[in-house]
């Protein structure tokens, strides 16, 4: 079994991005998403597969080719969704490569003892603030 | 037992109750704050109003090591990520789930979960059971029908156990042709007695089909 697909789960605008960016770049993307307007974020230059339906749902997952993902990407408005499709990926179809992000640092826990990484925007714009204040020191 | 219940409506209410007049230690947190006031005064004990997947909220209900939490929300995904905050942050030793869908009931457990409930999916083993139960009859029509070969598997508590084939009254149009006796095949006789455990393969006309079942399935 050869695993070359790149699996994006939610398509909002990060997942919609990441998604377009991968594409660009020559992966294999099946993005999905519960709901078929999610897919107009999808930028003109995205050329892989959109597939409409809850995640959760391990048929679902599977007509995404998860068994041959290399790649998951997991962004949907759900934190509790993001780490059960995580746990999913991990335990179930030993996905090589997982990426969560997670709005809330305290759900991170759930992910210890994996090598599934978290991406948190609140870390990141706090950092960023940080950064930018301290710039502005005068 | 130190029980947390988390989430749910009436399955939670009528769980504190039944759970309380045993004397259980119990924890119940609920994010429906209408429906925590209601459990609380409905059953004389304190709720904790609160999302039981944030660690916070268990945190706050003291809930670390409890012997057992449920997870009884209507969604599978909440009810997973509040058994396993439980279990990994909390040391709770044992983990319930409900679920909606049925399709999870094997899949939580292979995730971690203890145990995991769908009322769906009890319904189905529920058939299962009963149509293997019918399975033990199995009837065959030969002749255009005019015969019917039954196959009957004897149950231990069935009324003719032990007793001797001349000493039973059964109906008319009945014959015995062969008892099934693993591993050995039986020709019977008036004095062979039927032991539990026999396959009885009985020669018999359609219309007394029915009769001769419920006759032989008698019990004692």
């Amino acid at each position: 079994m050869k695993r070359n697909k790149f699996v994006v789960i939610g398509c909002g605008r990060l997942g919609a991005n990441i998604a377009t960016k991968m594409s660009e770049v020559g992966e294999d993307v099946i993005i999905i998403d519960s709901t078929d307007d999610a897919f107009r974020k999808l930028q003109e230059s995205f050329s892989g597969y959109e597939i409409a339906g809850d995640a959760t749902d391990l048929s679902v997952l599977e007509n995404a080719y998860i068994k041959h993902a290399k790649t998951v990407v997991i962004t949907t408005d759900s934190d509790n969704t993001n780490i059960y499709l995580a746990h999913v990926c991990y335990y179930v179809y030993n996905v090589p490569r997982i990426f969560v992000r997670l709005s809330d640092t305290d759900k991170g826990r759930l992910l210890e003892g994996t090598y599934i990484k978290a991406i948190y925007p609140f870390t990141l714009s706090l950092s960023e603030f940080m950064d930018q204040y301290q710039d502005g020191d005068i | 037992m130190k029980v947390v219940i988390a989430g749910g409506k009436h399955e939670a209410d009528f769980i504190v109750k039944t759970l309380k007049e045993e004397h259980h230690h119990l924890i119940v947190i609920n994010n429906d704050r209408q429906f925590a006031e209601y459990i609380s005064i409905n059953n004389d004990i304190s709720v904790f109003p609160g999302d039981p997947t944030k660690a916070y909220t268990l945190s706050d209900s003291e809930c670390e090591n409890a012997d057992v939490l449920l997870a009884l929300s209507d969604n599978d995904t909440d009810n997973y990520i509040a058994c396993m905050t439980a279990k990994r942050l909390f040391g709770v030793k044992r983990t319930v789930a409900k679920v909606r869908n049925p399709k999870n009931v094997e899949l939580f457990k292979k995730l971690g979960i203890d145990s995991v409930i769908s009322s769906t999916y009890l319904m189905a083993q529920t058939i299962l059971n009963e149509s293997s139960v019918e399975n033990i009859i199995k009837t065959l029509s030969i002749e255009d029908e005019k015969i019917v070969m039954i196959e009957i598997g004897v149950e231990e508590d069935f009324q003719m156990v032990n007793q001797r084939i001349m000493d039973i009254p059964f109906p008319r149009n009945i014959n015995i042709s062969c008892i099934f006796r693993d591993p050995h095949v039986i020709i019977p006789k008036g004095d062979t007695r039927i032991k539990s455990g026999d396959k009885l393969i009985i020669i018999s006309t359609p219309t007394e089909k029915e009769e001769i079942i419920d006759f032989i399935q008698k019990k004692r």
